[in-house]
């Protein structure tokens, strides 16, 4: 193949995370790799920014827990430069009279657990057992590609080894998954727990980043799907510099594999040449060819704006279009000049992942105010100070606040720029009920509302994880039945992003095994 | 809830009609994506939605003048003719002269937009790229499983305007499938009348009433003409397996121009003919009609009335040319493979008209006649029929046919074969020039 300025081996379309690892794994593969990027910053839903000059906040995702240890050994991310401010962070269930909860990790705090939640400490301790077990059950689903629907052998044998898996970790693992998978985890924790904020706690972190309540069927298993993506992953982490520095790393990576990053590069259409996929073709009218296209972007825009409707079938495409529903989550950015006081949280947690969703009852009725368009009065957030372990991200003393909202709704009675600075208040006057003090703090902010997210980072309906993390739409059903092995019906086009398998989260991991599902197919096709 | 406390129903009713969002006609005229005319939808006033009405096409009162029998039949929603005088007559007027029919009831959608070919390329099973303007052609359409959800007609009136006219109604999928498309798809079947005149004398009739040089319009292929004054796109088509066109002109216009040609052409033997005479010759033309000889894969309850294209049309194959297209993956990949069962053509034995549906093979259950009817041109019973397909080649199939005498019912068995081509098809149909004389 000739090597002119615009012909290449592959193109990924965006560089956001997912889509910079699938390059960087082509790359390792020998392939020259062109990475498109609409904006004029690479880094997707995963970049760092500065709210103003000095401080420097995550975008968007503030932690990474879920980010596997192969995909870092075999990029050699460590080696370029990748380093941890913060390891094993611990969640913290902020309580509003100070009693805060950490949800334990070991043995030791397990003890301080059992002391302040006597009656609730058997039960967690259940819960965290069967949710280990049941992650350990799926979590060998989330690393792979999943099976060929078609094929009635290879389900068969998906069957078989989950089956098998259930039998060697005990005889109710199982039965016991099964009775997870259309329960609520609302239904479950008031069951099971009496503490309301230890069951606030645990029901946010079942439905972070769904449009769903607490109380919708379904939620129980998310609790689970999450907890497997995490063992796939080290722990929750901080990266040093933010999520931006991770992004650096794998520019540095793909480059010094002799690939390309081009910036301010928005593509219009995917180029087909005889039925396949050739390259793509920029918004400025420049072709660029290869006979492999990767997309790390939204699936449906994908499919149905870049590569054309006559790339899929009707019913293809009412899968994809179906019901999309927009992202529910918003995330605000505070640079403050002092760390806040949390009432009673010990100094040495004031780096952990802060959960402020003291009950069910609240969790549950922002997802309802969110289904309504409405705003609550009692956001329920996570928030996270990243300059405590990495001080380097604001001036000395100074401090910043990443807070993600969840339940914000997409469209907003009276729309957002009326309620935006109402909205900001109500995030700030929650976060002031358990840190008093920290208006007078604060010097600058940056508020980013579902719409904002998709206006400023190119989510399509501001959704982080391009399509919700729904029993319906995981495995091969993600981000449509028939799509679930990142291949399209447009020959040397494939899906790379959060859309596909195994999902949201700064995890690479559709990134990774998209591009190895292209590399071996282009393989065999030779 | 006390009862005073309770809120009388006139109020209630007051604040529900103020809370009713006010219907806004979002329709932006930039947006060149499918979508239907609202009022299409609009409920008439007092009637239920699922009340059914009674429609009559646009030549009802021109038919029901005509009409001798005062025999009507339902089609599509339409009152329509099912005999004007006496099938024989109108039979002998088709293929020796010419006849007349009121095909109005016929399902027609108006496809246009710059992605029109794109969309139908991706539509249709068959190809529709090399259709040029004025040109029409038959279609298949099927869902994602390759099984077939209709077939029609397909004209393509100017560059990115085109009309599929079909037995049944496919708004729904052609909308859906409209998705990612800058096309429209419009339902005309109310404002746009169809004529057939078909037969031996249909090309010397439309020659005698001023259009020059009908004569060398090709089968499949259409052109403007006017017919007493009347702008009418004519097209040369028809199922009735011999010469003809059929006329397709406004629904105001559609009452004069069956004037015209019946004052014209009565002297030379045109007879006007109702749907019973249309179901006869489409029969012995050997053409399926959906929903009678094969079911819509949406409307197959049982998965195995759907059947794949090949089993209906024979002759159906993937053109090479052919990319991406609704139920192509499967089709691709049931390559090889024979449809379990096959629409055939059957002649029945017996010199009368005979009523009969199940077919066997040796004694055993074979299959469905679907359409039965008697041929004056083969001489013998005629139909379609839906067999397995291990008993479309095997000697001894048979029909259990019912007679009627006086009261009794005489149950006989009739040996049946398969024909190879259909009961009547003359190459007038296809000749060009198209012969003025017969």
């Amino acid at each position: 193949m000739s090597r002119s300025g615009n012909t290449f081996d592959a193109i990924v379309i965006g560089a956001g995370h997912n889509g910079l690892v699938a390059a960087a794994r082509l790359t390792r593969a020998g392939r020259r790799v062109l990475v498109l990027e609409a904006r004029d910053a690479a880094g997707g839903a995963s970049a760092t920014s500065e709210i103003v000059p000095g401080y420097a906040a995550p975008a968007i995702a503030h932690l990474v827990d879920a980010f596997p240890k192969r995909i870092e050994r075999a990029l050699k991310l460590a080696r370029h430069g990748l380093r941890y401010a913060a390891r094993d962070i611990p969640s913290v269930a902020l309580d509003p009279d100070g009693g805060h909860v950490l949800l334990p990790r070991n043995r030791r705090e397990f003890s301080r657990f059992a002391k302040r939640l006597p009656r609730d400490a058997e039960a967690y301790r259940d819960y965290a057992d069967e949710l280990h077990t049941q992650a350990a059950l799926i979590a060998p689903l989330l690393g792979d590609m999943p099976p060929d629907l078609r094929e009635p052998e290879a389900l068969r044998k998906f069957f078989r080894r989950l089956i098998w898996r259930g039998e060697i970790s005990g005889g109710s693992a199982l039965q016991n998954l099964m009775r997870r998978l259309p329960e609520s985890i609302g239904d479950r924790l008031d069951a099971d727990f009496e503490s309301p904020l230890l069951k606030g706690a645990i029901a946010f972190d079942a439905t972070l980043g769904g449009a769903e309540g607490p109380y919708a069927p379904g939620t129980s298993f998310r609790a689970v799907w999450r907890e497997a993506l995490r063992t796939q992953g080290q722990g929750l982490r901080q990266i040093a510099g933010g999520p931006g520095a991770l992004i650096q790393v794998l520019i540095e990576i793909v480059s010094a594999g002799g690939g390309e990053l081009r910036l301010n590069a928005a593509v219009a259409r995917v180029f087909i040449e005889n039925g396949v996929a050739a390259g793509i073709e920029l918004l400025d009218g420049t072709l660029l060819r290869a006979p492999l296209v990767l997309s790390a972007i939204n699936p449906r825009v994908t499919l149905l704006e870049l590569a054309g409707a006559q790339c899929v079938e009707t019913h293809q495409a009412l899968e994809l279009s179906r019901a999309p529903r927009p992202g529910t989550t918003a995330k605000l950015n505070l640079a403050l000049e002092r760390a806040p006081l949390f009432t009673g949280l010990a100094a040495e947690l004031h780096g952990a992942r802060l959960l402020i969703a003291p009950s069910l009852q609240e969790v549950d009725e922002a997802a309802a105010a969110c289904n309504e368009g409405r705003l609550t009065s009692a956001p329920v957030l996570e928030l996270h100070m990243p300059s405590v372990a990495d001080p380097a991200l604001a001036p000395e003393g100074h401090h910043i606040l990443s807070v993600i909202v969840h339940s914000a709704p997409h469209e907003v009675e009276g729309g957002w720029p009326m309620q935006r600075e109402g909205f900001v208040q109500k995030v700030v006057r929650r976060i002031a009920s358990f840190a008093p003090g920290i208006e007078e703090a604060m010097i600058a902010g940056e508020i980013l509302t579902p719409p904002d997210i998709e206006l400023k980072y190119g989510l399509a309906g501001g959704d982080w994880h391009q399509g919700d993390l729904r029993l319906d739409r995981l495995l091969a059903f993600r981000p449509a039945p028939g799509f679930g092995r990142y291949e399209t019906p447009l020959a040397g086009l494939y899906l790379c992003g959060a859309g596909s398998h195994p999902g949201g989260g700064v995890t690479g991991l559709p990134g990774w095994i998209a591009a190895g599902a292209a590399i071996d197919k282009m393989e065999a096709g030779r | 809830m006390t009862p005073d406390s309770f809120p009388r129903p006139e109020e209630q009713q007051s604040e529900t009609l103020h809370e009713e969002a006010v219907p806004v006609n979002s329709v932006d005229p930039a947006d060149e994506r499918a979508e239907v005319d609202p009022s299409l939808f609009e409920e008439e006033s007092g009637e239920p939605p699922f009340a059914r009405a009674v429609r009559t096409t646009p030549l009802h009162l021109e038919t029901a003048a005509e009409s001798r029998t005062n025999l009507w039949t339902a089609w599509n929603g339409y009152t329509v003719p099912q005999i004007f005088t006496d099938l024989g007559d109108e039979y002998r007027a088709l293929r020796g002269a010419a006849a007349l029919m009121d095909l109005s009831p016929l399902v027609k959608y108006r496809i246009s937009g710059r992605d029109a070919l794109a969309y139908l390329e991706r539509l249709c099973a068959v190809p529709v790229g090399s259709l040029e303007v004025d040109r029409l052609r038959h279609v298949i359409f099927c869902e994602g499983s390759g099984m077939v959800l209709g077939d029609g007609l397909l004209f393509r009136l100017a560059a990115d305007d085109y009309r599929l006219v079909t037995e049944e109604t496919h708004l729904a999928w052609l909308i859906d499938s409209a998705e990612g498309f800058r096309v429209r798809v419009e339902d005309v079947s109310a404002t746009l009348a169809v004529l057939a005149l078909q037969g031996p004398l249909s090309a010397f009739l439309l020659a005698e009433l001023g259009c020059d040089d009908i004569e060398t319009l090709d089968p499949f292929a259409a052109r403007w003409i006017s017919i007493g004054g009347m702008p009418v796109y004519a097209s040369r088509s028809g199922a009735t397996g011999d010469l003809g066109y059929e006329l397709w002109c406004d629904a105001e216009d559609a009452p004069h121009v069956w004037r015209t040609l019946l004052g014209k052409g009565a002297t030379f033997g045109l007879r006007p003919a109702g749907f019973a005479l249309r179901e006869l010759a489409r029969l012995e033309a050997g053409h399926p009609r959906a929903g009678v000889d094969y079911l819509s894969a949406f409307a197959a309850i049982d998965p195995a009335d759907a059947l794949p294209p090949a089993a209906i049309w024979p002759g159906f194959t993937i053109a090479p040319s052919k990319g991406l297209f609704n139920g192509g993956s499967a089709l691709r990949a049931m390559h090889g493979t024979e449809p379990a069962r096959r629409l055939v053509r059957l002649a029945v034995g017996g010199l009368e008209p005979a009523r009969f549906a199940s077919v066997s093979l040796n004694g055993e259950p074979a299959g469905l006649a679907t359409t039965t009817g008697f041929s004056p041109a083969l001489g013998a019973n005629i139909a379609l029929a839906v067999l397995a397909n291990g008993a479309v080649g095997a000697a001894g199939l048979s029909v259990l046919a019912e007679r009627r005498e006086g009261l009794s019912v005489v149950e006989t068995r009739l040996p049946a074969q398969v024909l190879l081509g259909p009961a009547f098809s003359h190459r007038r149909r296809l000749a060009v020039p198209a012969g003025l004389r017969p």
